[in-house]
This record gives structure tokens, sequence and C-alpha cells, in this order.
């Protein structure tokens, strides 16, 4: 299946005015509108007093930014993030944040029953187990709490710069 | 400035040429679409080198078409909109760079698998012009200056060696071998010493092996990988002859005349102005599938149909590797013969084969071409692990379950796994062509590849992988698991120029040179009329230090 029509289908909003957003430099503005919901849902994914660390510790949400944003990020799913997000606001009219974490379970797992918000359930997951657990030099395995929750251990040489060339 | 030669493309073969002529005293340029890496820059990063295209092109900005039969019919789809790259490492020293450097000769049979095993039906299966003999000095060469370690065991599918056994002992390995060499024997299997380009010892300027838990995919930091890079590009350097120019795409190459090529249109892909370098003699090493495309970019009112294609043979029979891989866990409370901890030591390699299959000869499963098998781990890395395991029925595993089922995933087990090699047989439907509409953005036709297998690979791999599922039973693996596909491994690929002795029937020569226009030469995998059942790295190097020895005589011919 094509990446767009699959990425798409299914969703509320159709081909949505997100598309101006696969541009790194419209993306910034978007992502704003909807930080909050993409933060809830990955705190809900990785809460507190777990085996893992959890989102919020880590700073789950700046890697997300910076990572969807980086020009070495596919431009179609970039705006699939911000289209997801937006899907889900609007799915839950605006209440998913104030939610408590019964309701917020409820809420995902009904969107997740839908292709659409499995995929971007999904992308949110890995979005954000790729800060976790990637280098600590991304921002978001802090004190290498990703690596030893899981007692794995990037290998060495470390990296020095994100994505190989960019300054840290 | 009109150089000896010109090489357009610096991995495994480009290397082994460039290395050869360099050495011979000629002046040579090589040309490498990518950007030069420092060593130090071969992080273990996760993140860039295996999630990200930091080593290969922009799928927006170059890719591929791929046409698949869906339902029947022939479906187009750029790489794009799939998201299946099929690029391999556009570094200076190409994808050698992050191979897992498991490397195995060819057999002698495998040179001549039409005589060995006739027709097969819709597959152009042909012997090759050349002998096992004509390649194994090669072998030996490219064992000996690529560094590849091992320990050479006697066995009936075990190509013959000239030499006693290798220069380079084994790399160290897990003791989990113990156990793999145990059940193998229960099961009446001769398990092999993986023969592997990563030195166990240092050699010359580089450094062996430090067991970095990262090989495949990723580069190497102690030049211990047998890269073209590493191995062949630094030494050719050192001779002063090389001029390596990085960030420089051929567009196409040039004829002003039928018989020759006399330059090649290049880019610099950092500042997009284009020039000619000139050459005596051209050498295309950009992987099968872009070399192809690059001839068939390069035709002009003197070869209509693609450079050096009077045959109509260029781009034909495309072929991959074909095969599957198969894995199971290795649970802590069930682990027999060695201890948990020795089995959780990382950064030891598995080591081990099994050729057991290479032919089949059985009184009631027949008579037919097999293929190989490695054994290894289940790749280490850590975000692509995790998220292997974030399911469960369908669903989404999060919150404190998730941390439960990750962290008894990473420590109280660990997956054994094994790859199937066999041969994917060339046949009509499987080549590459330009697509007619599609450019990159230099503004050049991308390769549109057909990738259609033969049924009898899937029938090989299956039969194989049926054999390895016992090997983990008998190991105590729980879950196991394989899978058989006719999916292209688009980091395993070759023909597209085959060479035979007919110019009517082959692009290439028994040199690789073309038939058409004795200047040009291809050096990669693009001349393998057929595969083999094993990785081919191996036999590009070892082809590429033959071809080279020929074109350092035709030099010495023509100046």
């Amino acid at each position: 299946m094509k990446r767009r029509k699959f990425l798409v289908l299914g969703s509320l909003l159709g081909l949505s005015p997100y598309i101006e957003a696969k541009e790194t430099s419209s993306f910034e503005k978007s992502f704003k509108k909807v930080k909050e919901t993409i933060a809830a849902v990955q705190d809900h994914m990785f809460p507190k007093n777990t085996k893992l660390p959890s989102a919020t510790e880590m700073h789950a949400i700046a890697f997300l930014f910076e990572t969807v944003k980086h020009k070495s990020y596919d431009k179609d799913i970039r705006a699939f993030v911000l289209e997801g997000a937006e899907e889900l606001i609007t799915r839950e009219k605006g209440k998913f944040v104030l939610m408590d974490s019964a309701e917020k379970e409820k809420a995902l797992r009904a969107y997740e029953e839908t292709s659409y918000g499995r995929n971007w359930l999904s992308r949110i997951m890995t979005l954000t187990m790729e800060g976790l657990f990637s280098d600590p030099v991304y921002g978001a395995n802090i004190n290498e709490s990703g690596w030893k929750a899981l007692n794995a251990y990037g290998g060495k040489p470390r990296a020095k710069k994100r994505y190989v060339i960019d300054e840290v | 400035m009109k150089y000896d030669v010109v090489i357009v493309g610096s991995g495994a073969s480009g290397g082994a040429v460039a290395y050869t002529l360099t050495q011979a005293g000629y002046k040579v340029a090589v040309l490498e679409k990518g950007r030069l890496l420092k060593r130090e820059e071969f992080s273990k990063d996760e993140l860039a080198y295996c999630r990200r295209d930091i080593v290969t092109p922009n799928l927006f900005d170059e890719y591929h078409t791929i046409e698949e039969k869906v339902d029947g019919k022939w479906e187009t789809t750029p790489t794009y909109d799939s998201g299946w790259s099929f690029w391999n490492g556009n570094v200076v020293g190409g994808s050698s760079n992050f191979m897992s450097g498991m490397l195995h000769r060819m057999h002698p049979d495998d040179f001549r698998l039409k005589s060995k095993y006739g027709e097969i039906k819709g597959a152009n299966v042909v012997d090759w012009p050349i002998g096992y003999d004509e390649m194994e000095p090669y072998y030996v060469k490219a064992e000996e200056l690529v560094g590849i370690s091992g320990k050479y065991k006697k066995h009936p599918f075990e190509p013959p060696r000239s030499t006693a056994d290798f220069t380079q002992p084994p790399t160290n390995e897990n003791a989990v071998v113990k156990l793999l060499d145990k059940s193998c024997k229960a099961l009446d299997i001769t398990p092999l010493v993986t023969p592997r380009a990563v030195l166990s010892r240092n050699k010359e300027h580089r450094n062996a092996c430090f067991y970095s838990n990262f090989c495949g995919s990723y580069g190497c930091e102690s030049g211990a990988k047998g890269s073209s890079r590493e191995a062949l590009l630094i030494p050719a350097l050192a001779t002063g002859n090389l001029t390596l120019m990085s960030n420089s795409y051929v567009k196409s190459l040039h004829t002003s005349k039928k018989e020759a090529v006399d330059y090649a249109v290049v880019v610099d892909t950092v500042t997009g102005k284009e020039r000619h370098i000139y050459a005596k003699l051209f050498v295309v090493a950009a992987q099968a599938h872009e070399s192809a495309r690059l001839l068939l970019n390069s035709g002009n009112r003197l070869h209509p149909d693609g450079l050096g294609n009077s045959s109509g043979e260029l781009g034909k029979n495309l072929i991959f590797s074909a095969g599957g891989s198969g894995q199971g866990e290795l649970h802590e409370e069930s682990l027999k013969e060695i201890s948990f901890k020795e089995l959780m030591q990382t950064g030891l390699f598995v080591n081990r084969s099994i050729l057991d299959w290479y032919f089949i000869d059985h009184w009631w499963d027949g008579t037919f071409k097999g293929g190989s098998v490695e054994f290894m781990f289940e790749h280490q890395n850590i975000i692509s692990r995790a998220r292997k395991n974030n399911e469960e029925s369908g669903k989404l595993v999060w919150g404190s379950a998730l941390g439960e089922k990750l962290t008894d995933r990473f420590k109280k087990q660990k997956s054994i796994r094994f790859e199937i090699f066999n041969d994917w047989l060339p046949n009509d439907n499987c080549f590459v062509a330009l697509d007619p509409i599609h450019k990159d953005k230099y503004g050049m036709p991308v390769g549109k590849l057909r990738v259609e297998a033969h049924p009898q690979d899937l029938k090989v791999g299956k039969y194989i992988a049926k054999k390895c599922e016992k090997v983990l039973e008998e190991m105590g693996a729980k879950n196991i698991y394989s899978g058989v596909s006719s999916s292209p491994p688009q980091n395993l690929v070759a023909g597209g120029c085959r060479f035979g002795d007919d110019p009517k029937h082959s692009v290439l020569n028994k040199y690789c040179q073309s038939h058409d226009v004795p200047n040009l030469f291809v050096a990669d995998a693009s001349f393998m009329p057929t595969g083999g059942s094993v990785p081919y790295t191996w036999t590009i190097y070892a082809n590429a230090f033959r071809v080279a020895d020929h074109i350092v005589a035709t030099l010495k011919k023509v100046l």
C-alpha cells in the first residue's frame, strides 16, 4: 500500500492542513497545538513507578519534537504525528489531557481499535522508545536510565554528535 | 587531467581494483557519491545508523521504483512511497563498511550449475565462463588482504583451498557454540567455523576486533572489519596514486566514438556543479542494480539501448540471495550445557555455519541445489528489540505491563538466530530497467526493478529452514519460528551485466570487460550469472582482484 494512503486511511480529518507541516519550518508552530496531547499519551504509555524510566522524567516530549523536526525524519510521518494527535483531540472533544488514567486508557484503547489510531499510537510508542533507548546524546536516555532498566547498553564508541554530523 | 583509470564506486570491488592499480603505479580516480566518514564517526549510534537515512540517500531525493505482482498484475511503487530502500551504504567504502562479514567461497559446482543440474523450467541458469580454479588464487588474495579470519575444516561441500588455513584465527566465540556444536552432533550435522571478514589480530594499520556487540549494520572504529575503506582504499591512498573524490555522483559515461568511453559526467553533490572527468579506462563498480542503471543512462546515438548493450542483456537476470531466517529463545531456566552468565556475555561471535545441505542428494527428498546456513545471536540493537516486544494478542502493551515484558525479554533470555542463503534463480521477471517517468534529483531516470523470485527458491529455503528449526529445538530453544520469503534482500544483489563468452548473450567477457566497449569494465557483482548459495562479498572481492590483474595487463599493452 502506498505510504500516504496508508497513513491517512481511516482518519476523520482525511488529508489535513498538516500537509504543510511536512516542512520543518512550519512544524514548530503546528506542534505547539498538539504538544500537550502527545506528552499525555507518552506519559500514559511510560508512566512513573514501572520497571522503565518514565516519559516525563526522560523529557521524552522534547526528544520527540527534536527528532520529528530533524531533516532526517520522514516528512510524511512528520505530518502524521501531528494529524494523529489532532484526531485524538477531536475524538475526545478536547478533553483527553484532562482525563484521569482510567479514562485515558479507555480513550486510547478505543482509538487503537481503528487502524489509523493504532498506527499513530504505535508511532508515538516508537518515538518514545527511540528516546529512552537511544544514545544519551539525544537527550532522553538521561544517565543511561533506559539502558540500565534493560541491562542492555549501546556499543562503543558512543555517539559524540547527534546523527553523526549534527552539533550536540 | 586525464587519469589512467576512473572507478565509479568505492565499495568492495571498486576498492579491490583501486588497490591493485595504484600498487602497479597507475593514476586512478575513485568517484564516490557518498561522503567520507572518519573512523571515529563510526559510532554505535542505533538511531542514526540503523533508523535514519544517514549513510543512504533520502528516498524523496533518490529512489528506485519496484515492480511486484499483485493479484496477477504488475504494480509499480516508488521506494519513497513504500519506505523500502534499495540503497546500501553510500559512503566511502560502500556497503562493505556495514556488512556482518560472514563470508564463504562459492563451491566449484556453483561455476557450472547448468552442467551439474541441467535446465530448470522458468530459470535462466548458465555455466560461468570461468571455473573455480581461475578464481581460487583470488579468494586467497582477498582472504589475506581483506583479512578474513577462520579455521579450515575439511567438509564435502567446503571448496578446496591452495593454502592450508586462514592467516588469522577465528574471532572469539560466545560459549553458546558449545551448546550449538553438541546439538548439531546429536543430529549428525557438521557445524563449521564461519570465515569472517573481521580481524582477530592486529594487521598493519588496523586493530583487532574489540567485540563491541554491534557489528553488522555499523561501521568499524578499530578497522577490524574488512571493508574496502580500511583494507584497500587506505593502502591505495598511501601510494600517492589515488585521487578519492567523495560527494561525486556519476550521471553517465560519455562516448564520442563507439568503442571507447572518454569521460564521466560527474555532479558535485554539495555544490551541484557538473564536470567531466577523463580517463583511458573506466571501471563501473556502483553495486549491481546501479551499475546497470548507469550504463543504461549512458546510452546515446552510438549506443541507443544503453552503453555496451548490443546483446540486449543489460539489466536482465538481476539476482538476489534467496532464503530466509528463523530464531528461537534460550531461557535462563531451561538452558543446557552452559551457564546463563556465559550466554549473556556480550560482544562475542557465534561463528558457526552449516554446509551440510549445500547440495541435496537424498533417496526421498531428491537431488537439487540447496544452500548454506549461518548462526548468530539476534541483532543486539536495543530500540529495535524493544519495539519487537511491545504487543500482545494484536494490541500494544504499555504501562507496567510493558516494563515487565521488556525487562523479562532483555534480562532472562537471549535469542539465537539462523539465516539461510540459497540461489535466487535468474529469471525473466527479475531485472533492472530505466523508469520511463521517475527521475532522481539530478534529473536522471531512476532504476526500475522487477523482483520476482522463482518458486524453486522458496522450496529450497523452506526445506533448509525445517532442518534449522530442529537444531534450535535440540538446543532447547523456545518459541521457535522461521520465515522464508520471495521478497528480495536489497543488500544482497548481483547480476544485470552477465559475463560470458558469447557477445550476443552476455554484456561482459570473462574478464568483466564490455564486449562492445574495450575500455569499459564492470567490476562489481553485476557479472554473476548465478550467485551460489553463500553471501556474495568474498566472491566480489576475489573477482575484482582477478579483473584488476587483467586491467593491469591491458594497460601495459596500451600505455
